[in-house]
C-alpha cells in the first residue's frame, strides 16, 4: 500500500515536471494552427521549419557560436585548470572562488556589463560579440569539470614523461591529458548545453541583424507563436536530453573507472575513440552547415539594416530587392514602437531604414534621428495617393522624413456568435457580460485612444484630469480584461479564445479568411487612424541603399505583394488598382470610406512631458492603480 | 676512487621563501650507489629534482659529466628518475609504458621490443607486455617504473622513495632486486630515502641530510660507526647519546664516571656529546665493570634482547644476547674504542644546522 502511493506520489511529479514539454511536442504534431483544436496529427510544421531560411540560419549561428565558444572554452578552461595547479592551495581556492562568480551571477547582470564593455572598446556588436561572450561565461563550466580531476592527478605522470625526454606539450597531451580526457568532454558538454541554451547574455550582446535560437524564438513568441517553433522546441528538447545523458555517461565512467581494473578501462579506450569520432562527424557538420547558410564570418560590405515591425513585410520581397540590387538585407522585427525607440536611443546606426508610425516618426524628427530623403533617388513616390502624403504632413509637416507604407484604422473585431448586439460604441468593452473575453492592445497610444474616444476627448490630449479619468476607465476595466496583447490577438480571435478585441483594420481580412465569424467596427465615437511610413536613420551607415529600399517598396506590383501578404491598406494607389479580386479592391475594412475617416485622427507627438505623462499613467493602469 | 659524474655547487633553494637548501655542495661519481638520507623536510627530495632538473636552484650550479646543466630542462638530460608513486601512464599497457621514452628517440621498432624484453626480465615481469598498470600490485608497478627508466640507458638512475609505499617484506626484497639492478648495470644510481636500514643496506655512500644542510657523508660503516654529530648519530640506528666532558686527550667524564677512550685534540674539561651504540653496552655482575646501574625493562627481540639500564641518572638503551632480568644490579662496561665523541654544539646558530627536532 505505501509503495503503492509512494509511485503515485513520484508519478505526480513527473507529470509536473514533464507534462509541459509533453504539450509542446504533441502541438508541433497538431495540424491546426490553433491551440485550441486538434487538427489532425501532421509533419507539417517539422516540414516547414527546415524550409525556413531565417530559423535554420539562427541555428546554424547557434551551433556555429556553441561549438566555437566551446572548443574556445575548453582550451583555455583546461590550461587554466593546469596553470591552477601550480598555485597555492590558497591562491587557487581564491582564483575557483572568482572563476565561479560569473556562474552564480544573475545572468541579466553578465549580459548588460558584456554589452556596455563592447560598446566602451567599439567592438561592433554582432557575431563577434555573442561569440566573445559565450567563451566567457563557458570557461566556468568547464573549469568546475576539470578541476577536480585535475586535482587527482599526480603531477608526477607529467614529470615522468618529461624524465623519458617528452617535449613539455607532448609529455602534457600524452601524460596529463588521457587521464583528464573525461572530464574535458564532460566539461565541453555542459559548455555546449549552456551556449546552445543561452538567451539572456546573447540578446544583450547581438546587437542587430544577427540571431540565434533562442532571440529568433524570443521575437516569434512575441508575434504569437508559430506552429514551427514548438517543432523547434520539441528538437531543441531532444538535442539538449541527449547531451546530457552522454555527459553523464561520461562522467559515470568516470567515477567507476577507477574500481574496475583492466576490463572496464578497454572499453573506456574504446568509447573514447568513438566519442573522438562522434565530435569531429558533428563538427564538419555543424562548419558545413555554416558554410550552406553562409554570411556567417563574411559580411559583406554593401549592407542594409532595415528594422520592421512583424511580419510587415512579404519575405518574397527582401529576397527580390536583394537579387536585383546586390545589397545583403539584415532584416530584424521589432514588438512595439516604444521598444524600437530605446534600441536607437542605445545605438543610433544600428539600423539604416525603419518603418515606425505617425507619432513615433514626429518624435523621431524632433529629435534629431532622421535623415531627409534623397526624393530624386525615390522616383517611385509618385505611386503613394496624394491625400496621404496630405495626412502625412501631420506628423512629417514637409514630407521630407518619411513615405508612407501602410495604413489603417484602430477598431473592435468581434466575434458574430459571442456578441449578440450590435458593436458600435467602445462601452462594450467595458460591459461585465463579455467579462474575460475581451483583449486589449498592449501599447500606450492605443490603449488611452479607446478610453479617451469613449469620453469624447481627444487622442492627443495632455490634459491631466482628462488622463487621470481616463486612467481609471482602463483601470476599471481591468477586470473585465483577458489580456494586454499585441499580434497574439489575432490568434486567439481566430481561435475563439476571446470575443472582443481592440485590433489594427490591416489584421481584419486575414482573419476573416481563416475565421469567418469575426467582424469589424470603428465605433462610432471615432478612432485613430494610422500611417506607417518608412524613415532613414540620421546616422545611417548607408544612406544610399536605405533610398533604394523605399523606392523599391514604393513600386505598384511590390506594393501589391506586401498588401497580399500583410492585408493591411496601402496608400499605394496604383498598388490598389492592381487588385484583382474586387471585393477586397473596395472593401470597407481594407480602404476605409470617407466617412469613417472623418471621424478618425492621426496621432501626434505630444512632447518629452507629454510622453512622460502617458507613461505615468500607463504604469498606473498596468500595475492595476 | 671513480671518476666525478655529478657536482654540486653552491646550491640554494627556498619555496615560499622557506630556505630547503641552503649552499649544499656534494660531488657523486660514476657508479655509486648513494643515497640521500634524512627525514622528511631535510631538502634530499629538493636535491634530486634538482639534479633531475624538475626544479631550479636559485643560487649555484650543477655540474654534469663537466657540463653545467643547471637550466638545462629535464628531457635533455642524461638521467632517468623513478618517482614515489610510481607515476606509471594509466591509459598505456607495460609495454606502452617502457617503449615511451624510445619511441621519442625514434629508435626502430625491432630495438624498442629487443629492450621492452629485455627490461621485463631484468625485473622479473616477463610476459606481462600487455597488461594495464592498474592491474598490477604495487611493487609490479614499481619495477615497471624502473624497467621505464633503465630501457633509456641513463647515465645516472634517480629513485625517490621508490619503496615507499610498499610493505616490508616485499620492500626488502626489491632492496636487494635493486642491488642486483645495479651492480648489472653499471651506472650511477641517487637514492633518496628516510629509511636508515634501506640506506645502511644498499648504499656505497651515505649522505646524512637535515634542515637543508648536508650533516655526514660516508660509507655507511662510517656513518654508523663514527656519527659526527647527535643528529646523526641519533638518525642512524639506536645511540645512547650522553652530555660529557671531555677531561682530557683519551679520558672522558660521563655520568660523573671517568671512561677511558681514543678520542683526542678536544681540548681539557670541554663539554661534549657522546655516543655508545646499545649493542657497544656490555653489562657485566656487580663490581667487575665501570658504572653501576639497575636493569628495570626487558623485551626480547629474537636477534637480541633490549634492555633498560638505570645508570649514573641516564636510562642506557643495551641490545646483547645475555639477559638480566629486570631489578638485577649489574655494572656497565665500555671498550674505549666503542665510545664516540662529538663536539657538543656551543651557538644557537650551530644548534639549529646539526639538531634535529
Amino acid at each position: 500500500m505505501r509503495s503503492r502511493i509512494e509511485k503515485i506520489y513520484m508519478g505526480i511529479i513527473l507529470v509536473f515536471m514533464y507534462a509541459p514539454i509533453a504539450t509542446l511536442i504533441v502541438l508541433s504534431f497538431n495540424g491546426s494552427k490553433s491551440r485550441a483544436r486538434w487538427g489532425g496529427f501532421t509533419f507539417k510544421w517539422y516540414i516547414n521549419l527546415f524550409g525556413d531560411d531565417k530559423i535554420l540560419n539562427a541555428l546554424a549561428n547557434t551551433l556555429i557560436i556553441a561549438l566555437i565558444s566551446t572548443v574556445v572554452a575548453t582550451i583555455i578552461g583546461t590550461l587554466t585548470c593546469v596553470g591552477l595547479m601550480g598555485l597555492k592551495r590558497r591562491s587557487r581556492a581564491f582564483i575557483m572562488g572568482i572563476t565561479n562568480i560569473p556562474m552564480i551571477n544573475a545572468d541579466i547582470v553578465t549580459g548588460i556589463s558584456l554589452m556596455l564593455l563592447f560598446k566602451v572598446l567599439r567592438f561592433g556588436t554582432g557575431f563577434v560579440t555573442v561569440l566573445l561572450a559565450h567563451v566567457t561565461f563557458n570557461i566556468p563550466y568547464v573549469l568546475l569539470a576539470v578541476m577536480p580531476r585535475m586535482k587527482t592527478i599526480n603531477p608526477n605522470v607529467y614529470e615522468a614523461a618529461l624524465d623519458l625526454g617528452a617535449e613539455p606539450f607532448y609529455a602534457f597531451r600524452k601524460s596529463v591529458l588521457p587521464d583528464l580526457m573525461p572530464a574535458v568532454l564532460s566539461g565541453a558538454l555542459m559548455a555546449f548545453t549552456m551556449s546552445l541554451d543561452d538567451f539572456i547574455i546573447t540578446y544583450f550582446t547581438k546587437g542587430s541583424g544577427f540571431d540565434t535560437l533562442s532571440t529568433k524564438i524570443y521575437n516569434e513568441v512575441k508575434r504569437g507563436i508559430q506552429p514551427e517553433i514548438y517543432a523547434l522546441s520539441s528538437i531543441i528538447f531532444v538535442v539538449v536530453i541527449v547531451l546530457l545523458v552522454t555527459s553523464s555517461m561520461i562522467k559515470g565512467r568516470q567515477g567507476t573507472g577507477a574500481k574496475k581494473k583492466v576490463s572496464l578501462y578497454k572499453v573506456e579506450k574504446k568509447i573514447t575513440s568513438g566519442q573522438a569520432f562522434a565530435i569531429g562527424a558533428v563538427t564538419v557538420f555543424i562548419i558545413m552547415l555554416g558554410l550552406y547558410f553562409g554570411g556567417v564570418f563574411a559580411r559583406k560590405s554593401n549592407q542594409l539594416f532595415v528594422y520592421n515591425a512583424g511580419e510587415y513585410i512579404d519575405p518574397k520581397v527582401i529576397d527580390m530587392f536583394e537579387a536585383e540590387t546586390g545589397i545583403d538585407v539584415i532584416y530584424d522585427e521589432f514588438e512595439t514602437l516604444e521598444i524600437m525607440y530605446a534600441k536607437m536611443v542605445q545605438d543610433d546606426s544600428a539600423y539604416d531604414v525603419i518603418c515606425p508610425s505617425d507619432y513615433m516618426i514626429a518624435k523621431m524628427i524632433d529629435n534629431g534621428m532622421l535623415r531627409e530623403l534623397d526624393l530624386d533617388a525615390i522616383p517611385n513616390r509618385k505611386y503613394i495617393g496624394e491625400q496621404y502624403l496630405e495626412s502625412a504632413k501631420s506628423f512629417d509637416p514637409e514630407n521630407k522624413y518619411s513615405v508612407p507604407y501602410c495604413w489603417g484604422t484602430v477598431g473592435i473585431l468581434y466575434n458574430k456568435n459571442m456578441v449578440e448586439e450590435p458593436v458600435t460604441s467602445w462601452d462594450i468593452l467595458w460591459n461585465k457580460k463579455y467579462a474575460g473575453q475581451i483583449l486589449m492592445q498592449d501599447s500606450i497610444r492605443d490603449a488611452f485612444m479607446v478610453a479617451e474616444k469613449r469620453r469624447g476627448y481627444s487622442l492627443n490630449t495632455t490634459d491631466p484630469d482628462e488622463l487621470s479619468k481616463a486612467a481609471d476607465d482602463l483601470i476599471a476595466q481591468r477586470p473585465l480584461v483577458q489580456a494586454y496583447v499585441i499580434d497574439q490577438a489575432r490568434d486567439k480571435m481566430i481561435g475563439g479564445e476571446a470575443a472582443l478585441a481592440v485590433i489594427y483594420s490591416g489584421e481584419v481580412i486575414y482573419t476573416q479568411r481563416e475565421n469567418p465569424d469575426l467582424a469589424y467596427s470603428v465605433p462610432d465615437e471615432g478612432s485613430n487612424v494610422w500611417i506607417d511610413g518608412w524613415v532613414v536613420t540620421k546616422h545611417a551607415r548607408n544612406p544610399e541603399a536605405a533610398m533604394k529600399w523605399i523606392d523599391f517598396l514604393c513600386r505598384p506590383e511590390i506594393a501589391l505583394m506586401n498588401f497580399d501578404f500583410i492585408t493591411y491598406s496601402s496608400p499605394n494607389t496604383a498598388a490598389r488598382e492592381l487588385i484583382e479580386d474586387e471585393a477586397i479592391r473596395n472593401s470597407e475594412v481594407a480602404f476605409p470610406s470617407e466617412e469613417v475617416l472623418e471621424r478618425c485622427d492621426t496621432y501626434s507627438y505630444l512632447g518629452e512631458d507629454g510622453d512622460a505623462l502617458y507613461n505615468d499613467m500607463w504604469k498606473k493602469v498596468k500595475s492595476g492603480g | 676512487m671513480s671518476k666525478e659524474l655529478i657536482r654540486l655547487e653552491n646550491i640554494s633553494k627556498s619555496f615560499d621563501g622557506e630556505l630547503i637548501l641552503d649552499d649544499l655542495n656534494l660531488t657523486i661519481h660514476e657508479n655509486e650507489f648513494v643515497t640521500l638520507l634524512g627525514p622528511s623536510g631535510c631538502g634530499k627530495t629538493t636535491t634530486l629534482r634538482i639534479i633531475g632538473g624538475f626544479e631550479t636552484p636559485d643560487k649555484g650550479r650543477v655540474i654534469f659529466d663537466g657540463q653545467d646543466i643547471t637550466a638545462l630542462a629535464p628531457n635533455k638530460r642524461q638521467l632517468n628518475t623513478v618517482f614515489q608513486k610510481y607515476a606509471l601512464f594509466t591509459h598505456m599497457d607495460i609495454a606502452e609504458n617502457i617503449a615511451f621514452g624510445l619511441k621519442i628517440k625514434n629508435k626502430p621498432q625491432e630495438y624498442i621490443e629487443d629492450k621492452i624484453h629485455y627490461a621485463l626480465k631484468l625485473v622479473n615481469l616477463e610476459g606481462y607486455e600487455h597488461r594495464m598498470p592498474e592491474s598490477l600490485s604495487g611493487g609490479q608497478q614499481q619495477r615497471v617504473a624502473i624497467a621505464r627508466a633503465i630501457v633509456n640507458e641513463p647515465k645516472v638512475l634517480l629513485l625517490d622513495e621508490p619503496l615507499g609505499a610498499l610493505d616490508l617484506k616485499l620492500r626488502q626484497d626489491m632492496q636487494y632486486e635493486l642491488i642486483r639492478l645495479k651492480n648489472e648495470l653499471g651506472i650511477t644510481f641517487i637514492y633518496v630515502t628516510h629509511d636508515q636500514e634501506e640506506a645502511l643496506t644498499m648504499s656505497d655512500h651515505i649522505v646524512v641530510m637535515n634542515q637543508g644542510y648536508i650533516q655526514q657523508e660516508g660509507s655507511p660503516e662510517d656513518i654508523y660507526n663514527e656519527p659526527e654529530n647527535a643528529f646523526v648519530a641519533d638518525f642512524i640506528g639506536d645511540s645512547n647519546i650522553i652530555h660529557a666532558t671531555m677531561v682530557r686527550d683519551e679520558l672522558v667524564n660521563i655520568l660523573d664516571t671517568d671512561f677511558i677512550c681514543v678520542d683526542k685534540d678536544f681540548g681539557e674539561n670541554k663539554p661534549v656529546d657522546v655516543v655508545i651504540r646499545p649493542e657497544d653496552v656490555e653489562l657485566v655482575p656487580r663490581g667487575q665493570g665501570t658504572l653501576p646501574g639497575t636493569v628495570s625493562h626487558v623485551i626480547f627481540k629474537g636477534v637480541h634482547y633490549e634492555m633498560e639500564v638505570q645508570a649514573g641518572g641516564f636510562e642506557w638503551l643495551v641490545h646483547s644476547t645475555r639477559m638480566f632480568d629486570a631489578g638485577t644490579e649489574v655494572d656497565i662496561k665500555v671498550d674505549p674504542f666503542n665510545i664516540q665523541v662529538m663536539n657538543r654544539p656551543e651557538s644557537e646558530d650551530e644548534e639549529a644546522m646539526v639538531i634535529d627536532v
